[in-house]
């Protein structure tokens, strides 16, 4: 017989282009979280050891001295459903998995209504622009999630956020203080943004919706009807439309826009 | 990795001083982590094919894969259990983990100790023919020792994934083929084996007349 000519690791190449400054920000925004007291969520449907290795990383560190961090792998096939039961607005979720995973899909869709920080971690076809907050990306390759460097992805990852807590806490926290993300609300009662509510009941042509600042009660006059976790395009108190949370995810900010 | 920043007033620009730092030490260490992965299937390539001949042997017999090993290993030996019976392309083989199923584990765990959490699983799975693969990054792991020696007790191929150069695991009278990482670095450690347990895999596929 001969070997199979294959091999998974040929080269020394380090990280592609532009990946190296996406983990650096992820685990900015990650140290931040953790800081405010957010919990990591981790889950990969296709490869769940993968989430497990994740969460074991941040609870268990292997370096005597960091801190255990709360990270969970979630392994039930009841994703959605789980993070909706657990999440809290401030945390975090972490998906690894294809682009094209349907599971991954429907909740980071729901992420931005609980409001949940996303990252994405795969390899090959890369997802659309905005389908998370933080995409960690490897070239086409069907070797990457067997071959280290998908483990490779998030060792990096927990490195750099336990080095933004270091140096945060050095720095009086002014690295970690939420003001610095930049990522704040915005003021949404004079823009064209509308925000995204998960329905939790409705009840006389209203319904209590969940959104990233808490719930709230929306009329849903424009959108006639609607059912426990339709996602809703929220603004001014009123449910402007339904959206599918499989096209938040492949059209990201771009369903957030009222006038569109 | 030193952080000596002055102490800037303006924030956004210790940010971003520390998101350079931050990249620059990412791809430092990528590069290191593809130095060691292909520094061990150079070193490790008649290893992994005597290793791949051994296993292809036992599974065409019928023999089955057993996966074993601690925390992150834990969650490696399931993923190489899921590529060897469930591959994407290539013969699936009949391999599972033995640190999955939280009842067995806290059984074990709590009524007798984590010593004995896969040699006793050993004894109740593991057939003569079968495979123990374990896979511990210091080499060490009391209770993936103690398994290799109850799997070579009862007539099962042994098979072990180890940083430091081996460590205990370079010593074990009970382990038949070690596939060494020479790293201290539990991270480097443990994607050098991640790509040393795809190559074996894939040699093993070789033998099984597939090409993945």
């Amino acid at each position: 017989m001969t070997s199979p000519t294959a091999a998974p690791c040929e080269v020394v190449t380090g990280l592609p282009e532009g990946l190296a400054e996406d983990l650096a920000a992820t685990a900015l925004v990650l140290a931040r979280r953790l800081h405010a007291g957010g919990t990591l969520w981790c889950a990969s449907p296709a490869w769940p050891h993968h989430a497990q290795h994740v969460a074991v990383e941040f609870v268990h560190p292997v370096i005597v001295g960091k801190p255990a961090l709360p990270a969970v792998a979630i392994t039930t096939t009841a994703l959605t459903a789980t993070v909706r039961a657990n999440a809290r607005a401030g945390d975090l979720l972490l998906v690894i998995g294809p682009h094209d995973d349907e599971a991954i899909a429907d909740v980071l869709g729901r992420a931005p209504a609980w409001g949940v920080t996303t990252v994405w971690v795969g390899a090959g076809t890369r997802p659309s622009a905005g389908a998370a907050d933080h995409v960690l990306w490897l070239p086409d390759d069907a070797h990457a999630q067997h071959d280290g460097r998908f483990i490779l992805l998030y060792h990096l990852l927990w490195e750099l956020a336990h080095v933004c807590l270091e140096h945060g806490g050095a720095s009086g926290e002014g690295l970690l203080a939420p003001a610095a993300a930049g990522d704040g609300p915005v003021c949404i009662t004079c823009s064209d943004e509308g925000r995204l509510g998960e329905v939790e009941r409705t009840s006389a042509g209203t319904a209590r919706v969940r959104t990233a600042d808490g719930p709230e009660d929306v009329d849903l006059t424009l959108v006639g009807s609607a059912d426990r976790h339709d996602l809703l395009l929220v603004h001014a108190g009123m449910a402007i439309t339904r959206v599918s949370p499989a096209r938040v995810t492949a059209a990201g900010a771009e369903v957030l826009q009222v006038t569109s | 990795m030193s952080f000596l920043y002055p102490m800037l007033d303006e924030r956004p620009v210790e940010a971003t001083a520390l998101l350079a730092d931050l990249a620059r030490s990412a791809q430092a260490k990528a590069v290191e982590s593809d130095r060691v992965r292909v520094s061990s299937l150079a070193g490790c390539a008649e290893r992994l094919d005597r290793a791949a001949t051994a296993m292809a042997a036992a599974l065409l017999a019928g023999g089955r894969l057993l996966c074993f090993g601690n925390g992150g290993s834990a969650t490696d030996a399931a993923g190489l259990a899921a590529l060897f019976a469930t591959p994407a392309s290539g013969s699936p083989v009949p391999a599972r983990s033995l640190a999955e199923d939280p009842a067995v584990l806290t059984a074990l765990a709590n009524d007798v100790g984590v010593d004995v959490l896969f040699a006793r699983q050993v004894i109740a799975h593991g057939r003569t023919g079968d495979i123990a693969l374990g896979l511990s990054t210091s080499g060490g792991s009391a209770n993936v020792l103690r398994a290799f020696a109850e799997a070579r007790r009862r007539g099962l191929l042994t098979v072990g994934l180890s940083g430091y150069g081996g460590g205990a695991m370079a010593t074990c009278d009970d382990l038949q083929h070690l596939l060494p990482v020479d790293d201290q670095s539990v991270h480097r450690t443990q994607e050098a084996q991640s790509a040393l347990a795809y190559a074996l895999w894939q040699r093993v596929q070789a033998h099984l007349g597939e090409t993945p």
